[in-house]
């Protein structure tokens, strides 16, 4: 069976799709930009297809061929959008979850009294107010650097401690 | 006398209904829901080509089901 079924009455075109190409948002979408212009009238010949039977309201000179040809473009638009939305969704979730916890912003004054403090989490630093300006701003590539130098430069001394190397 | 048939899965209820009340003044309205389907029956009471009547009611209750569907409410 062809994924579309055209059939032209003198007045009246019928249009038949195949659900699983064209699905109903986008049946629904193409038909919409119709109804303008044109009767349009959807219906179920068979489970899997949909009909779309269109007539031309008094007053629009239109060749129904034609018609049927800006339909079906409209339809693989519509559907061609949705699959693109259907593809998108997550990152778009993904964004807008984002932009509002941004908008959010880090917890103030009040939120911080609000919170519920014991024993557990009395140490928990959301603001990081706890954490030292070394321990903050240093850079981790150059301090793993400086200390694998350090422990290359050094040896043991008397007391079990280390001393650097040009002490001796 | 005009029949008109809108399958449930493609027509909302509510549409339906929302059209029957737009076009009480020019017709007398029979609703009926059977295995899936709602069957229309319409009769023009007035001057109003029925045909026409039956076919803006069409396309009315498609329109209000396709805005419906748009905001999740269809």
């Amino acid at each position: 069976m062809p994924n579309v079924d055209k059939t032209i009455d003198t007045d009246t075109l019928v249009l038949e799709f195949d659900e699983a190409l064209y699905p109903k948002d986008a049946i629904y979408g193409a038909a919409y930009i119709f109804i303008d212009r044109c009767y349009v009238h959807l219906d179920r010949p068979s489970p899997s297809r949909v009909s779309v039977r269109m007539k031309l309201k008094p007053g629009v000179e239109r060749e129904l061929g034609e018609l049927a040809g800006e339909f079906e473009n409209e339809l693989l638009g519509q559907a061609w959008r949705r699959q693109i939305v259907e593809e998108n969704r997550q990152l778009i979730e993904q964004v807008t979850t984002q932009a509002l916890a941004g908008a959010a912003g880090p917890p103030g004054l009040d939120d911080l009294l609000a919170m519920d403090i014991d024993d557990e989490t009395a140490f928990e630093d959301p603001l990081g107010i706890a954490m030292s300006w070394e321990d903050k701003y240093k850079k981790k590539g150059s301090d793993v650097k400086m200390k694998a130098g350090d422990e290359a430069s050094s040896e043991p001394s008397e007391d079990g401690g280390s001393v650097p190397a040009d002490k001796h | 006398m005009t029949e008109l048939r809108f399958r449930a899965d493609l027509y909302s209820g509510f549409a339906v209904d929302a059209a029957v009340k737009v076009y009480a003044d020019y017709a007398k309205f029979e609703l009926e829901q059977k295995d899936g389907v709602y069957f229309v029956k319409l009769t023009s009471t007035g001057d109003a080509d029925e045909a026409m009547i039956a076919e803006e009611f069409s396309n009315y209750a498609l329109g209000t089901t396709i805005e419906q569907h748009r905001t999740g409410m269809g």
